[in-house]
């Protein structure tokens, strides 16, 4: 009981937070009178996503799919082939010390840049958007991985070594739990990245997608549907991360997340 | 004169690496006969960038100014900015519990998605790109300075207290050279997403700068250029990277030792 009285207490900031925001945002729009082109109210933004518009069709559900399937299938792959390569240089000390000073480094470049050269290879489309989200997610996770990895107590490592474990039973039995909290903040990194990388992808070059609406509707100076394509974007971008967080708390039932370290 | 010989051992291997890299990128391309406008050989794009016949048709200098002018405004602002919206944030116990759960939200929301708006607010130009960097390098400074200012051991904050510290005392003495270390490392994440900003707005709608140089060349499937100012925006990253590092050096001698033995 106590517990949940706590978190009431602790969470009730956040929704409260929002619903101040958008309700200031209806009402400073309607007391200054601010043009629609310029500032619409966030109501106009949302009907927008709901009502038939006399000007221009949507096709919402189109776009939110594509975009959707971009965001979700680059986020597979990124996670999939992080864990896989932070495992592999893992492996070996070597290995692992001269390839993470790179992917150091590679992760400070803004590696959005490369998405042009992705478009002149494979041209405009879901699968450009989602090797540039891959590109740009990708590094967080090879590098908390790989340190969760490496970052393993010697003592327990002794320990360990003293009962002739084979090196593939401490991978297993110590590595890969220790690495779980590095890689759950990896992969919420990551989760907005490929929000990014998706939706940048868009922008550049593609004809369907949210990003391309928001580009689009730029163009006609129609700003309440650039308002309502990115609330769809936060909301996605929300859902992801909360499936982050919920694998977190499924896979490290004794982590609190709260008190971890950033 | 130890102190360079001992830098110059443990640095050596970085330009190797580059000489390296180049080299088998060189090689990997003649051997394999890659055609040029899918990965162009680094000689042929650094003939790009420094023959003065062939340089002279990108405008080099023009579209590097324009980016650095963005990227530098970008920082400057976000740096100011940033920090002193933290300082308030610490300074006030009311402003912190409205402003908190705010920046947090806004934090999480892929910002990147609202480049179109500024777009449409502020028109073609610089101005819109250096906002854009601004939106989203803004709130890692802000998060990491306010995270830092409130970081101070206990003890400390009682013993001063018991001294009769002021608290704009406090905040000088002791709250603000704490936070360095967390000031400096949120405005280091801050600068490549500067560099990702100004970059993206300038593909997304602008008519100079390199972002416009990559997407115009894509457009015109040259892509020797588009590698070039792969490497001049990396360069750009890395240099403004460095001036940091440098800053942080001198702003925080001791900081040095702490890092050397961790």
């Amino acid at each position: 009981m106590k517990k949940i009285f706590e978190s009431l207490k602790t969470h009730y900031q956040m929704p409260v937070t929002i619903l101040t925001f958008f309700l200031v945002w209806q009402f400073s729009v309607m007391v200054f009178q601010v043009k629609e082109f310029i500032l619409p109210p966030p109501l106009t933004a949302i009907l927008h996503l709901i009502l038939p518009q006399p000007h221009a069709n949507y096709h919402w559900l189109l776009h939110i799919k594509i975009t959707l399937s971009e965001i979700f299938i680059s986020f597979t792959v990124t996670a999939v082939v992080g864990i896989a390569i932070a495992t592999l240089i893992s492996w070996s000390r070597t290995i692992r010390n001269l390839a993470l000073p790179f992917f150091v480094f590679v992760n400070s470049l803004p590696i959005i840049a490369v998405a042009p050269i992705f478009l002149l290879w494979i041209g405009y489309g879901i699968v450009t958007n989602i090797l540039i989200a891959f590109l740009v997610a990708f590094f967080p996770i090879v590098i908390n991985m790989a340190t969760g990895l490496d970052e393993v107590e010697e003592d327990l490592l002794d320990l360990v070594r003293y009962l002739k474990a084979s090196k593939w039973q401490i991978f297993i039995k110590i590595r890969f739990p220790n690495a779980l909290p590095y890689l759950f903040s990896g992969l919420k990194i990551s989760s907005t990245m490929c929000v990014v990388g998706a939706i940048v992808g868009e922008f550049i070059a593609s004809d369907k997608g949210l990003g391309y609406i928001i580009i689009n509707s730029q163009f006609t100076l129609d700003t309440p549907a650039i308002f309502a394509a990115l609330i769809v974007i936060s909301l996605i971008g929300f859902g992801l991360f909360g499936l982050v967080a919920l694998g977190e708390s499924l896979f490290m039932p004794w982590h609190d997340p709260s008190k971890a370290r950033e | 004169m130890k102190k360079i010989s001992g830098f110059i051992k443990t640095h050596y291997h970085k330009p190797l690496l580059v000489v390296a890299f180049f080299t088998l990128w060189q090689l990997l391309v003649m051997l394999f006969n890659v055609k040029e406008y899918i990965i162009p050989s680094p000689i042929s794009v650094f003939a790009r960038l420094l023959v003065p016949e062939m340089a002279s048709n990108y405008h080099w200098l023009k579209h590097i100014r324009t980016t650095l002018v963005e990227i530098f405004f970008g920082f400057a602002v976000t740096a100011f900015v940033g920090i002193f919206l933290a300082l308030v944030i610490s300074w006030s116990n009311l402003l912190r519990q409205i402003l908190t759960p705010l920046l947090t939200f806004f934090n999480s929301i892929p910002k990147i998605a609202m480049a179109p708006l500024f777009i449409l607010w502020f028109g073609y130009g610089i101005i819109p790109n250096i906002l854009i960097a601004f939106l989203i390098a803004f709130f890692p400074v802000v998060i990491n300075t306010a995270t830092g200012l409130n970081a101070v051991e206990e003890d400390l904050l009682d013993l001063v207290r018991y001294l009769h510290a002021r608290k704009w005392q406090v905040f000088m003495k002791i709250r603000f050279p704490n936070s360095l270390p967390y000031i400096f490392s949120g405005l280091k994440i801050s600068s490549t997403l500067c560099v990702v900003g100004a970059i993206v707005g300038e593909f997304i709608a602008s008519n100079q700068g390199l972002g416009f140089l990559l997407k115009d060349s894509q457009a015109a499937i040259d892509t020797p250029p588009m590698f070039a100012g792969l490497i001049l925006i990396s360069l750009l990253g890395m240099g403004l990277f460095g001036i940091l590092a440098t800053c942080e050096r001198i702003f925080m001698p001791w900081q040095k030792m702490e890092q050397k033995s961790g």
